[in-house]
């Protein structure tokens, strides 16, 4: 074969350079190895060595091509409709401003003056910030460990010795030693093997599920739980099975019929089963013995919320789960709040030893968040030794006994004086928190759902999309609690609350509005009986003034001017 | 003075009370073991000035008495240092003899008279399988042969814990410490036999981190003595110049230095002992100052905030155009391909460890897999990279300590005897240089005036708020600090929350949902993601601090609209951090301001590590840019890091806030913030900003270099300029101006100092003079450093994996003739790139220049060992010359 002479130079330079760089490939590490096998290629078949170029450079083509395949459905635009499409565009306000028929909600909104308590100074912003003392029914602090001096002397002691804030993750010097001896504590009293500790009780559920459901693993959920775990388990991805609240046959219903499924997985997939301790929103216990009796027979791991059974329910306040005599083993994760019965801040977690050691390093909120301040540590350990410490003959805790007693006592005044055609009362008898509910005649006198936002995240397993709109029934709802809340609150000097719910960011569907009365240690009996009485005298007063929907369009003015 | 038995004791003591006196160039330690003291008679001097001034110091301060360390003690140990014989004696003792300008080089010579060789250094440190310190005295070529390095882990323990004090056998007996008994749940006090099978009880369970700290005995904590020469940090003569000029300004009318040393009793006593060693004329007229200075009880300890006089090591943080901004270094190829090597290497061994532990020990492999019908809790590949990579330097992880995380903080000495699987506590305590807590403007305090506001507060408030913000957890604190937090940044309004990670996961999804796009920089905090993805607004993620990149993904979002439909977006929301946790990069704002005008986005900054830190009202990126808060939209941040609290508050437009109110998670669900937190914030905040009435008024600084007098004369000036014409400009409440003190409760006291924000901006030039500091000197030593010049978090490379916990270990354990324990972070992959591992060191108003040259000089030692310095080869300075030149360094463009 001849070449013209140019194409001919061409080729020398070409192959003194190839041969070249073979040279230079022969001194690299492991050089010499290719080297040998591209002559070797070559020396028995020409032709394979082409081929294997080809295959070579189509490998370099594929892989930078891979990246810019990405996006394909993209408009192709000139510079100057993008300016035009830029200058065009025209955002929605960052956030819809409050309007007026809401505002009553940011007024409501009482301001304690001094220390939470039974007993507290409180003001209101729409009768002119007066302040008066009031018995107060309406804080999470049930066992009123907040006016210990005993818990206030162990913060004292940490604040002088640390100071405030821990100034650091857990894994960069934010460990005190508080915090090692909280843990501790909270692992004896609760019956793990290991706790951990979160800087708050909202973040806890949202960081400790998605640090073990992923993608695929399966969760059967109460469909009456918090807005915590409903959030958790949305950003967990896992997949969802919802069973009717405190339902246990609906429960064994669905884990026989998804069992043949999973037994054909392989390899298996973590499977959950998620409830509350006492339930936020309703009030009541779940039937935690037959759920136990259905995890273990179905092979699930138990979640359980704890938030508010913690220091309320057994008889030394270990939760729903001493009341049912279940040892706390059968719980895989139990998750509980600092800030309510233990009066401190924060949230933790108990469980065994792989599962907590596994939070250490990938939950969120724990990793990449600092420390709960030492103070609050040491002041639960306090709060605990205060719980577990003083034992009656029965060796039931003192103060527990005394939050019982006083849960009975309102009960037994409630269930007496109640206006019973326009309340009536829906959580459990053993809850320290009283839901009262409207009567569900009225309710629907007044034209008001069964529930309110929307049932899809029920139906389908995936939250819906959208976002629930504003309910002007729930606002009004709301409102008259609300009143009645005043009514109590300006006529008898008892502050009590109400279900503080979002409903644009609800996922499940939400139940009524709720009057909640917060039973605590510290408050006399004359001050409860004081409640059924108010409750008796305000609630009707309240009541008969909205009796149809029409008597909301005549009194629009008062919810606007509030 | 030939070593006898008990000198060999003292090298085994020596790890613990890891020895050389940091500040000896001034006055020297009788118990000077490594370094060296000239005779028998000056130890004993200085040993008896020990007794002296354990004697001076209950009379004139009463506060410090009660503080952990033990003067007497301390002098006892001294002399049993003399007793023991120290060696080395051949150094000269510079007492007194020191001037001011030139001490950085003399301790520079003294230094370098002995260098230890570098492959020793790594040999011994190899040898040891623990943590622990007994390196130090391994290394130490100049002492005899080391007891340490034979006796094995078990024998050092026991070294420990018998030999480790003169007051060890009063130890043993449990009942010497019933206030750590007293401490958590009830505990029977143990006999020593039946601790010592707690703890191996303690050592058979898995997975965890810690002995119970019940039954592990911890003997009352004793102060080594180079920590003492810290605390009590000797002043030289310039600073005792700058005490003096201060104090005669004060005559003629500088006011605010007098008065905010007089709230420094307790330093103030901490001045005459030392300079009593100086024997110059000076300290008497001192003493006599002092002695009328000394008053109140808010004094603030030495170990949570160091004390500085010189008014040249301060500067204002504030944005400069002019000053160039450092380029990010690249190290050599050969570091690369060795980091990535030493990954493949680690991944390979992983796997072939697994591979033979799950036939060899499966029962320690059975949580990583299905068992009974249940499947693993988590996989052992998604364990992988903890199990395998990170477990091998997990003793840098998670260190226990107690006490105030401030200028120093106390570690407990831990070892593991498994590979760090399980850890055991040695009941040992060390008090190290801390560089690592976010304690920027020092408010980690026990002590002092925010201090006395807290326990204040506790009497008041109790601890708890006991109920969500909607329902009955609204005191009036949240009120009054919503309305400060506001304007404190400088906007309208503001809404606080319990938990900072939780401020940003609960107000993203209030913010944005479907339809709505969110750009946000690749670096940003985990809790940015989580908020989100909790909304489900699509995401799209633009290159770190690239405006260039930002404005093009902008003009692409907002002309292809939403992905399929090409929808217009309903709104764009824009996120980035102030200042950069991992990077020490500040976000471009005016850059972003301008887009945010031509693109018509929303702006959410999180201030996480930038508020406080930065500014030179200390208000954040805002104030540092000069840029208007209200042209932000939403401004996060957080009171962890600069007030030394915890939480976070959202500040914006009235409008914006009041929705947020009832529409956000954290106030409808969560806890509402603790009172004592708050008054925490509250106390610092106004401290920062001063009360109205008294006015802050502006401090002209004291210049004494005369060569930098003009420069910084002008930049102060620059700063007033500043402030005189934003207030031209900016009407209302946007003027960082000073809390009016209606905002404040009544029963807050705050001492003068606090309430005329003479204390609150000293903290702040301090700050921004050791962050220029030390990232500038750094740079010039030949590390490469990340971030911004000034920026209190310093991010300094080391690329190998190897080096992060050999790092972290050395400094630890110093092995120079320096022995003061510095605790650092060290970060790696996932927090950064796989290549690109790291020390960050966080600075803190609480540190002294002094503080930093220590940092420095371990950094430059340690340095060369690990091979660390691969920045710009040219004009490279040595440590000494970096800590004689700081002004220079500081005040450079």
């Amino acid at each position: 074969m001849i070449l013209p002479p140019s194409l001919g130079a061409l080729a020398t330079v070409f192959s003194e350079s190839f041969v070249l760089y073979l040279n230079l490939l022969d001194r690299l590490p492991g050089g010499p190895i290719i080297l040998r096998y591209i002559r070797l290629s070559y020396k028995n078949d020409p032709i394979r060595s082409v081929f294997e170029l080809a295959l070579f450079l189509f490998a370099v083509h594929y892989f930078l091509m891979s990246k810019r395949k990405e996006n394909k459905d993209v408009l192709k635009l000139s510079k100057r409709e993008i300016d035009g499409l830029c200058a065009d565009w025209k955002p929605e306000p960052l956030l819809d401003p409050v309007t007026d028929e809401e505002k009553w909600q940011l007024k409501c909104v009482p301001v304690i003056h001094g220390q939470n308590g039974a007993h507290i100074s409180v003001s209101l912003q729409h009768s002119k910030g007066t302040q008066r003392q009031v018995v107060n029914l309406a804080s999470y602090d049930f066992l009123n460990l907040n006016e210990s001096e005993r818990v206030k002397e162990a913060a004292k002691d940490t604040i002088s010795s640390t100071g405030v804030g821990a100034c650091g993750p857990p894994n960069f010097y934010g460990t005190q030693d508080v915090h090692v001896r909280l843990e501790e504590d909270l692992a004896n009293y609760f019956g793990g093997e290991q706790a951990i500790i979160y800087g708050q009780d909202f973040v806890t559920a949202g960081s400790v599920i998605p640090a073990f459901l992923k993608r695929g693993d399966l969760c059967v959920v109460d469909s009456g739980v918090n807005i915590a775990i409903q959030k958790a388990l949305i950003v967990s991805r896992c997949d969802i099975e919802w069973f009717d609240h405190n339902d246990t046959e609906h429960l064994e219903q669905i884990l026989k019929e998804i069992k043949p499924v999973l037994d054909k997985q392989k390899p298996i997939k973590r499977r959950f089963i998620v409830t509350e301790g006492l339930f936020a929103n309703t009030g009541d216990l779940p039937k935690l013995p037959e759920i136990v009796r259905l995890k273990n027979k179905y092979k699930y791991r138990l979640f359980l919320d704890e938030t508010l059974s913690i220091g309320s329910l057994g008889k030394s306040g270990r939760g729903v789960v001493e009341h049912f005599d279940i040892p706390r083993s059968e719980i895989s994760i139990t998750i509980g709040s600092l800030a309510n019965s233990l009066a401190s801040s924060g949230g933790f977690c108990v469980g065994v030893n792989p599962m907590v050691h596994h939070q250490r390093i990938s939950s969120l909120a724990y990793v990449f968040s600092a420390s709960l301040p030492p103070y609050s540590a040491r002041a639960a350990s306090q709060s605990l030794r205060e719980i577990g410490e003083d034992l009656d003959k029965d060796g039931k805790s003192k103060l527990v006994s005394k939050l019982h007693d006083n849960i009975s006592f309102v009960r037994a005044t409630l269930a007496k004086s109640i206006p019973t055609q326009y309340l009536s009362i829906v959580s459990e008898k053993l809850s320290p928190i009283i839901h009262l509910q409207l009567n569900e005649k009225y309710r629907e006198s007044l034209g008001f759902p069964l529930f309110y936002g929307s049932a899809e995240f029920l139906n389908t397993g995936k939250p819906s999309r959208t976002l629930n709109e504003f309910s002007h029934s729930l606002n009004w709802e709301s409102f008259i609690l609300q009143k009645i809340i005043d009514g109590c609150l300006l006529q008898y000097g008892i502050l009590i609350t109400r279900s503080h719910n979002i409903l644009k960011h609800e996922n499940l569907p939400l139940t009524p509005p709720h009057l909640m009365v917060m039973v605590k240690v510290g408050v006399e009996q004359e001050e409860l009986n004081a409640l059924s009485k108010a409750l008796s005298a305000v609630v009707p007063e309240v009541c008969s003034r909205y009796a149809s929907e029409a008597s909301f369009l005549s009194s629009t003015n008062e919810l606007i001017n509030y | 003075m030939a070593p006898s038995a008990k000198s060999s004791h003292r090298k085994a003591l020596e790890p613990t009370l890891g020895h050389d006196s940091i500040d000896d160039y001034e006055y020297s330690h009788a118990g000077n073991a490594l370094g060296g003291v000239g005779g028998a008679s000056q130890a004993a001097a200085s040993g008896g000035l020990n007794a002296g001034k354990a004697q001076r110091r209950p009379s004139a301060q009463p506060m410090t008495a009660k503080a952990s360390f033990n003067p007497i003690n301390s002098a006892r140990t001294s002399l049993l240092n003399v007793l023991s014989g120290t060696k080395g004696g051949s150094k000269k003792n510079r007492n007194g003899a020191v001037d001011g300008g030139d001490y950085a080089d003399a301790k520079g010579r003294r230094m370098s008279d002995e260098p230890t060789p570098a492959g020793e250094v790594i040999r011994n440190y190899l040898m040891n399988t623990s943590s622990s310190s007994s390196f130090i005295s391994a290394s130490s070529t100049s002492s005899a042969a080391s007891t340490n390095t034979s006796s094995g882990t078990s024998g050092l323990t026991k070294d420990r814990g018998t030999l480790l004090t003169p007051t060890s056998s009063m130890m043993a007996s449990p009942l010497s410490s019933p206030e750590l008994h007293k401490h958590g749940l009830p505990n029977p006090a143990k006999s020593p036999a039946q601790l010592a099978s707690s703890l191996g009880h303690a050592m058979s369970q898995p997975l965890s981190t810690f002995n119970r700290f019940d039954e592990i005995h911890i003997p009352p904590y004793e102060l080594s003595e180079n920590m003492i020469s810290i605390l009590e940090h000797p002043l030289g003569r310039s600073a005792q110049r700058a005490y003096a000029t201060s104090m005669g300004n004060s005559a003629s009318g500088g006011l605010p230095y007098a008065a905010s040393h007089a709230q420094e009793g307790t330093m103030m006593t901490m001045l005459t002992g030392p300079s009593a060693t100086n024997g110059g004329g000076a300290p008497g007229a001192v003493a006599s100052q002092t002695g009328t200075l000394v008053g109140g009880k808010s004094g603030a300890k030495h170990e949570e905030f160091g004390f500085c006089m010189n008014q040249n090591w301060r500067y204002t943080s504030q944005y400069d155009p002019k000053a160039k901004e450092a380029e990010e270094l690249q190290p050599p190829y050969y570091i690369l391909l060795t980091t990535y090597f030493s990954y493949l290497v680690m991944i390979c061994l992983g796997h072939i460890r697994d591979f033979c532990g799950k036939r060899l020990y499966p029962q320690s492999y059975s949580h990583l897999k299905p068992s009974n019908g249940y499947a693993a809790l988590n996989s052992d590949f998604d364990s992988f990279y903890t199990r395998r990579l990170k477990a091998r330097m997990d003793d840098c992880f998670s260190r226990p300590v107690t006490g105030v995380a401030g200028r120093t903080i106390v570690t407990y000495d831990r070892i593991s005897k498994d590979f760090n699987e399980n850890f055991h506590l040695t009941g040992t305590r060390r008090r190290a240089l801390n560089i690592s807590s976010y304690n920027y403007l020092g408010f980690a305090q026990a002590t002092g005036g925010v201090a006395d506001a807290v326990e204040a507060g506790l009497k008041r408030y109790g601890v708890s708020s006991g109920g969500t913000r909607l329902e009955a957890g609204t005191l009036d604190l949240h009120v009054q600090v919503e309305k400060l937090v506001s304007q404190f940044v400088g906007t309208e309004d503001a809404m606080i929350v319990s938990m900072g990670f939780a401020t940003n996961s609960t107000t993203i999804p209030a913010l944005v949902d479907k339809g709505c796009l969110v750009i946000s920089d690749e670096l940003n905090h985990a809790s940015i993601r989580f908020g989100v993805r909790l909304s489900a607004a699509s995401i799209r993620v633009f290159k770190h601090n690239d405006m260039r990149a930002l404005e093009t993904l902008l003009r692409e979002a907002i002309s292809q609209g939403q992905p399929r439909t090409h929808r217009p977006w309903k709104k764009i929301l824009v996120i980035v951090e102030g200042l950069y946790s991992m990077e020490g990069s500040l976000v471009h704002l005016p850059e972003l301001i301008v887009l945010k005008e031509k693109y018509k986005f929303y702006l959410y900054v999180d201030e996480a590590h930038s508020i406080g830190a930065l500014g030179p009202n200390g208000r954040g990126v805002c104030d540092y840019f000069g840029v208007d808060p209200r042209s932000v939209d939403l401004l996060m941040g957080t009171f962890t890091k600069s007030f030394g609290a915890a939480g976070g508050y959202i500040a914006g437009s009235k409008e914006v806030i009041d929705r947020l109110r009832i529409r956000s998670h954290a106030m409808a669900y969560a806890e509402a913030m603790s009172p004592l937190v708050m008054t925490q914030i509250m106390a610092s905040m106004a401290s920062i900003m001063g009360v109205s009435p008294p006015l802050a008024s502006a401090i002209q600084p004291t210049i004494h270099v005369p060569h930098l007098d003009a420069m910084h004369r002008s930049v102060s000036e620059s700063v007033l300029n500043m402030t005189e014409t934003q207030l031209a400009h900016v009407p209302g409440p946007a003027v960082y101006g000073p809390a009016p003190s209606t905002t404040l409760p009544t029963w807050l006291h705050l001492s003068p100092s606090l309430l005329n924000g003479t204390e609150g901006r000293e903290r702040l030039r301090r700050l921004a003079f050791n962050s220029r500091y030390l990232s500038g000197a750094l740079r010039k030593m030949g590390f490469i450093v990340y971030g911004h010049r000034d920026s209190p978090i310093v991010p300094m490379l080391l690329y190998n994996p190897a080096k992060m916990p050999m790092f972290s270990r050395m400094m630890l354990d110093r092995f120079g003739k320096d022995k003061t324990p510095i605790v650092v972070v060290v970060v790696a992959y996932p927090a950064t790139p796989l290549i690109s591992s790291r020390v960050r060191f966080c600075l803190s108003a609480a540190h002294t220049k002094h503080d930093i040259d220590v940092v420095l000089r371990a950094c430059d030692e340690i340095g060369n060992v690990l091979d660390l310095k691969h920045g710009d080869k040219k004009d490279r300075w040595s440590a000494d010359e970096c800590m004689r030149r700081a002004e220079e360094i500081v005040f450079s463009n």
